[in-house]
């Protein structure tokens, strides 16, 4: 990561200034988190309610418009924040700029797939 | 990636040990961080036993008199010797403190002393902090105003005192720039380019809460960035750190809030 060219030391403490876009992010990682708080207790209450269901009893619990609402709610919202989330880890660990964004495209890519894919499968179940 | 392993070049090898302590009654012995990029070796921990009755009782006493009366060569910064300049910020027993403040009692077993952490190093215990006094000056910590100024003094009441000085004297004009923070903080060692740190940032939030600066918009501008200011992650580390009990964490926290306060 050295940068061998000669720089004075206000040239590389200023580099290329403010992005101006800090807050969104920051915002939005904290909004998830709280979203995802009184979700995830949602999911596990109606994991542990589930046991022992069978395939049509399932389906047609998530066929409920309100569980079906507040799952693809989860979805969004984890997999939104997990994509925030991810991108401050590659931004702090990884140097290599190149690297660096590739893994969060990689990982926005990743997640906006996993994400329509999950909608997907539970408008599925939950229209048909 | 970032680098959990000190560069072959930077690993500590054993140095020498000196007994200057012969017949003494209360002995301790200083295990100091020794490098000279001159001679091209990898840095060293020299040991350096002491007769305690021979020097006072701060660790900055120590290494004044291991240079003055053991080894000339032994390099470091200090002026003040009260806690009042910064500039004997070093890592002694594990931990970001100012050498003069730090009773030689407080350590049990060697004290082991090494520079301030992550930060290139000039020679011996003096760190390179070219780049923070750079981050520094880039905030322009000096008040800015449009209002021409007036004939008296700038107005300013007992309470627009008390954000800069805290009602406890601990607010963010009590700030030595030592770094003790900022080097202590695992977000300044990752991105120490383009994250500005706690210590720089605490002293931003002193210009941006000055009643009688009018740059405050300016100043939020120029921090509202995903590196300058959200590379921290609220760890606290810096404020554990501050040598003069200030509260780094807590500056940034409010900068965040003012961040959000005009976007809404
Ligand atoms: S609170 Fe922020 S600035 Fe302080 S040590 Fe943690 S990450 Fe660094
Ligand atoms: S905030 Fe404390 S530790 Fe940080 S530079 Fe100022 S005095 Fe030193
Ligand atoms: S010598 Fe001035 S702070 Fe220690």
């Amino acid at each position: 990561m050295t940068d061998h060219r000669i720089l004075t030391p206000m040239k590389r403490a200023k580099g290329l200034g403010g992005g101006h876009s800090g807050v969104p992010h920051w915002m939005n990682q904290r909004i998830t988190a709280l979203a995802n708080i009184p979700l995830v207790i949602w999911l596990i209450y109606s994991v542990m309610k589930l046991a022992g269901a069978n395939y049509l009893e399932f389906t047609t619990w998530l066929s409920h418009p309100l569980h079906a609402g507040l799952m693809i709610l989860l979805i969004v919202s984890i997999f939104y924040h997990a994509t925030l989330g991810l991108q401050v880890i590659y931004e702090d660990y990884i140097s290599c700029k190149c690297l660096k964004l590739t893994k969060i495209i990689g990982a926005k890519l990743f997640f906006i797939a996993l994400g329509v894919a999950c909608i997907f499968s539970t408008l599925k179940v939950a229209l048909s | 990636m970032a680098e959990f392993t000190l560069p072959k070049n930077s690993k500590i090898k054993p140095g020498r040990k000196v007994d200057a302590a012969k017949g003494a009654k209360r002995k301790k012995t200083f295990k100091v961080y020794r490098y000279d990029p001159e001679d091209k070796q990898n840095p060293r921990l020299d040991e350096f036993t002491i007769d305690l009755d021979q020097c006072g009782p701060m660790v900055l006493d120590a290494i004044i008199h291991i240079k003055n009366d053991i080894d000339s060569t032994l390099t470091f910064r200090r002026s003040c010797r009260e806690g009042i300049c910064g500039s004997c910020a070093m890592n002694i027993d594990g931990r970001n403190t100012l050498a003069c403040l730090k009773p030689i009692a407080e350590v049990s077993g060697d004290v082991k002393i090494t520079p301030l952490p992550h930060m290139p190093v000039v020679k011996d215990l003096v760190p390179d902090l070219n780049h923070a006094y750079a981050q520094y000056a880039s905030v322009e910590p000096w008040m800015k105003t449009e209002t021409p100024a007036p004939t008296r003094e700038r107005l300013q009441s007992p309470e627009d005192a008390d954000r800069l000085n805290g009602t406890d004297g601990k607010g963010p004009s009590g700030c030595i720039l030592c770094f003790c923070c900022s080097t202590s903080c695992p977000s300044y060692w990752w991105n120490p380019d383009k994250f500005l740190g706690p210590a720089i940032l605490l002293n931003a939030w002193r210009w941006i809460t000055d009643t009688r600066d009018e740059a405050t918009g300016e100043r939020l501008d120029q921090l509202d960035d995903a590196f300058k200011l959200y590379r921290c992650h609220t760890i606290m580390n810096c404020t554990n750190a501050c040598p003069k009990d200030l509260n780094p964490a807590k500056s940034i926290a409010e900068i965040k809030k003012l961040m959000v306060e005009r976007q809404t």
